[in-house]
């Protein structure tokens, strides 16, 4: 059976180093650790429990030696011995996660680890171990204090407790608790398990704060507030940061708007139901200007569409009227930055920054210039857009033509116009022809009635047939417009010969 | 489950049988369904267990060695069978594999009878697979005073541990922190073996120094009804640590204050009131921020909070003091009350205390606390003297769980006011003796600790 057991714990010591290097996820800690685990058990099944006892640099096993390293970095019986265990004991029915998380309290190498106390918290069902303390074997001396003796009497203390306490002496004690009492007692240890003690601690410290400014409690605060953004409690970090505000005029919020602590929230925003997304935007509204840049590489990582608006509306509260740590990235080359730097100058709505934008109308990406678009739409200058009405790509100028429909940009007209007028325009797609129409009749005045009545009912002796999408998109316009006017020429086109007309005519007054 | 859930099920459905069987008969439905349930059950544990057994060993109860605990939850059916094992003189029943309905049936019947039908019964009749073992005259009534000697170090060594913890403090000295977190596990230990001497030790006052023994007496205390009460052992780490350590302010305040004789002035006693403050700082400094500390610091801070709003610091209407809280308000307090203090030349005797305690309920204290506490140490807690019906003077030594006003007692002054080793006396079994009042044990020159260490 010595043999056994040897075998055991020279495997052990094996598993032990394979922890420490690969950690217990790794599959070569897993081969090492399943046939320990089985050869372990099989021992216990046979035999019920395994009791070691540890020495300095030894363990024995019914008094003869299995194990021995004298070399203290390496020695399991080294470290066991140190924090005062020197028995270990293993029974029948020992579960491989108690095995594993045994394997990691004695494989653990430093200095304050204490594996007397780990051994304790991890509470096992089937490790026991025996542990003791220096002094043990040493006599504790004490005697136990005489109380003073004085000629008191003890009858008349009693009678005074009596007269001052003002209670019902007689009252009978009646302490057995009814269901309600007995499910309150529960609720409360329920509270103790669930209920973290986080809030109750700030609160407390922060009342400490109140009576004195003792500068370990704003560390240890400070400490706290870090804790609770690791465990996404932002309300209490947000407490934190106003409170030692208010009450020392110190900004620990420096603390928080560095490049690590923000990329910590990377993974997060996305996820955060709804209420700790809120939390989570109320404590980034403590952060200065400092914490843009990192704000900025956060929102890359964003992909919930409403997440990322709402974020870059707060960066842009951050940024308050200043647009100037923004600028700056307006020429970075990673294409998400430059494209939230963009729309968040947007939301600012700063009228100075428009020439920054300019240089990016001839952006590479196409993304960049269509967020450009929606920038520039936020401002009261929309030449810029209408720059835009050149680009090479359908999608950036049927963007740029849209915007100039909502903000009105009369100058336009003529641009518009000619376009419609050239030969070119038939080979626009429709849905682009469609929005220079909507454009113009946005943008026009009374004139573009008399413009589109002209294309309406232009007579043709050739191409007729091309020419109908330009009665179609000329009709859509006017019933667009519904003005009288306007719905008078498309009733007038409806009683024409021409079949194309009255088709035009008809369609767009259905549709209307 | 463990073999202390697999024990507590077993008194639970045990109970349950007894009282069906002693209050219908055998035919009913009720009694056929608890026999059933409790018949699987048993065949169920031998799948796991070669036997069952059951000691009652010094007013503890043992289930396959393990030793069962004394909790609210399922309070009442530990109780019962206690006093039913007590009544019949048992010491040991162990059931063996095999055992039919039919034979469970039986013994029940007579379980739930008279000591002496039962000593008949189990005599004449035969239980192939029931073995009963009749307590001794060796093993009548154990000598409680004969703690074990391990509790005795526990206890010591916790003191020792507070006392350098706190007078490092006094003159800011570094701490060891690892040794005060193995003392509250040791208490632990100890207080799931040998709950009752533990707390006997408590009585333990020191009249110089009482700031120590008053902080491992409510680290005691608090354990003590944390534990009756149900909570796990790592949430006993929190409530004890913040127990022993709800005082710890104190080493910020003028020893020549905390010690002076006589009344404390206003000024003095506001300084005084400043230590649950100090005490956050302090446990931070020697215990830093991990989950136990903020325990102990929110603790600290609010030890003094009434349960009716009242006390200091000054609180804010939302604020309430938490569950662990409410616990040390009251084991601080009825330990405060029985210590001599400089500004308290007399201490309340415990029963007094408990009276006190028990007549602020739902004004100082939560009242669902108190009815706890009030059952952990009963009217007339360990170390009380009472003056009895016999004119002779009996020491509390134990609690009888279930009979608050009866406790287990010594005597150990004669009628004539002579110091004896007297006998020990259950006033639950024995109703020859009946309790007069409590008495002041300094009027007879007694220090009830010393009968206990
Ligand atoms: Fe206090
Ligand atoms: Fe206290």
């Amino acid at each position: 059976m010595v043999t056994e057991v040897e075998k055991i714990i020279i495997e052990m010591v094996k598993v032990t180093k394979a922890f420490q290097m690969y950690g217990m996820e790794h599959p070569s800690f897993k081969s090492f650790f399943t046939p320990f685990y089985k050869k372990i058990t099989e021992f216990l099944n046979h035999n019920r429990e395994l009791k070691l006892q540890v020495e300095r640099f030894t363990i024995l096993y019914q008094d003869k030696e299995i194990y021995k390293e004298t070399e203290k970095e390496l020695s399991i019986a080294f470290r066991l011995f140190r924090d005062g265990i020197r028995n270990i004991g293993f029974t029948d029915g020992l579960t491989a996660d108690e095995l594993l998380l045994f394997l990691d309290i004695i494989s653990k190498q430093s200095k304050d680890q204490d594996i007397a106390l780990n051994l304790w918290e991890a509470d096992f069902s089937h490790i026991e171990f025996y542990v003791v303390d220096e002094e043990e074997e040493e006599e504790l001396q004490y005697k136990i204090p005489e109380a003073p003796i004085e000629n008191i009497d003890y009858d008349e203390i009693l009678n005074h407790i009596r007269k001052k306490e003002k209670i019902d002496f007689e009252e009978e004690i009646k302490p057995d608790l009814n269901n309600t009492e007995l499910s309150y007692l529960k609720n409360e240890i329920l509270k103790v398990e669930k209920e973290p003690i986080l809030g109750p601690a700030i609160s407390t410290l922060i009342n400490f704060l109140q009576t004195e400014q003792f500068s370990d409690i704003i560390d240890s605060l400070t400490e706290l507030a870090k804790y609770s953004l690791d465990q996404q409690d932002f309300t209490n970090a947000h407490t934190i940061v106003v409170k030692i505000k208010e009450l020392t005029e110190k900004n620990i919020i420096e603390k928080f708007e560095n490049e690590m602590q923000i990329a910590s929230f990377k993974n997060i925003v996305d996820i955060l139901d709804e209420k700790k997304f809120n939390e989570f935007l109320d404590f980034i509204s403590l952060f200065s200007k400092k914490a843009i840049p990192h704000l900025l590489n956060l929102t890359t990582s964003i992909k919930r569409p409403e997440r990322l608006n709402a974020m870059r509306n707060r960066i842009a509260d951050i940024a308050q009227d200043d647009p100037s740590p923004l600028l700056n990235f307006l020429e970075s080359k990673n294409e998400a930055i430059l494209i939230n730097a963009i729309s968040i100058l947007g939301i600012m709505n700063i009228p100075a920054s428009v020439e920054y934008f300019e240089p990016l109308i001839t952006h590479p990406s196409i993304r960049v210039r269509s967020a450009l678009i929606t920038a520039l739409a936020k401002f009261e200058k929309p030449e810029l857009i209408a720059q835009l009405l050149n680009d090479p790509e359908i999608e950036v100028r049927i963007k740029a033509l849209r915007a100039l429909c909502r903000i009105k940009y009369p100058k336009i007209y003529p641009v518009l116009i000619q376009r419609i007028k050239s030969k070119k325009f038939h080979d626009y797609e429709f849905t682009e022809q469609k929005e220079i129409f909507n454009c113009l009749v946005a943008n026009g005045d009374i004139q573009t009635i008399k413009l589109l009545k002209q294309i309406l009912f232009r007579r043709l002796l050739f191409g007729r047939k091309r020419y109908k999408t330009m009665r179609h998109l000329a009709a859509m316009a006017l019933a667009q417009i519904n003005s009288p006017e306007a719905l008078d020429v498309l009733n007038k086109g409806m009683h024409t010969r021409n079949k194309d007309i009255r088709n035009a005519c008809q369609q767009a007054l259905t549709k209307k | 489950m463990s073999i202390h859930q697999f024990g507590k099920k077993f008194i639970t459905l045990l109970y349950t049988l007894t009282r069906a069987c002693r209050i219908y008969d055998l035919n009913n439905d009720v009694v056929i369904t608890a026999g059933q349930k409790f018949y699987q059950f048993i065949n169920s544990l031998f799948d796991i267990f070669e036997n069952i057994e059951i000691v009652r060993y010094r007013d503890y109860i043992f289930f396959n060695k393990q030793r069962l605990r004394f909790e609210i939850e399922g309070y009442a059916s530990l109780q019962f069978i206690d006093n039913r094992l007590k009544h019949l003189d048992i010491k040991t029943i162990v059931i063996s594999k095999g055992i039919e309905k039919d034979e469970i049936m039986r013994f029940i019947t007579i379980f739930k009878e008279t000591k002496d039908i039962f000593m008949n019964e189990i005599k004449q009749k035969s239980f192939p697979h029931i073995f009963v073992e009749f307590k001794t005259t060796k093993d009548e009534i154990p000598d409680f005073l004969q703690n074990g000697e391990r509790t005795k170090k526990v206890y010591f060594k916790a003191l020792m541990v507070t006392k350098n913890l706190m007078q490092n403090l006094w003159v800011n000295r570094t701490v060891d922190v690892r040794s005060s977190k193995r003392v509250v596990y040791n208490l632990i230990d100890t207080l799931s073996r040998d709950e009752f001497g533990l707390l006997a030790l408590t009585t333990i006052k020191n009249f110089d120094e009482y700031t120590f023994n008053h902080s491992v007496n409510v680290g005691i205390l608090s354990l003590a009804l944390g534990q009756r009460i149900g909570l796990s052992k790592k949430d006993l780490v929190k409530l004890g640590t913040a127990g022993i350590l709800h005082d710890i302010g104190k080493v910020e305040i003028d020893k020549g204050i905390i010690y002076k004789p006589g009344r404390l002035s206003t000024s003095e006693w506001e300084i005084i009131k400043l230590h649950s403050n100090f005490g956050v700082r302090q446990i931070l400094k020697t215990r830093g921020l991990d989950e136990v500390s903020l325990y102990a610091i929110v603790v600290s801070y609010q030890h003094h909070w009434n349960y009716n709003g009242t006390g200091y610091p000054p609180r804010k209407e939302d604020e309430h003091p938490i569950f662990f809280s409410n616990i040390v308000r009251i084991t601080d307090c009825y330990d405060a009350m029985t210590t001599f203090r400089p500004y308290q030349p007399t201490p309340y005797i415990p029963p007094l205390a408990i009276k006190v305690i028990w007549a602020k309920r739902g004004i100082l204290f939560d009242p669902v606390i108190v009815k706890a506490f009030t059952q952990l140490l009963g009217v007339y807690p360990v170390g009380s003297c009472l003056k009895l019906s016999s004119q002779e003077i009996g020491l509390v030594v134990r609690q009888n769980p279930g009979h608050i006003e009866h406790p287990i007692i010594k005597i150990i002054l004669d009628s004539k006011g002579k110091k004896v080793d007297g006998h020990t006396i259950d006033l639950s079994l024995d109703k020859k003796v009946s309790i007069i009042n409590p008495v002041y044990p300094q009027k007879y020159s007694i220090n009830p600790a010393s009968y206990f260490v």
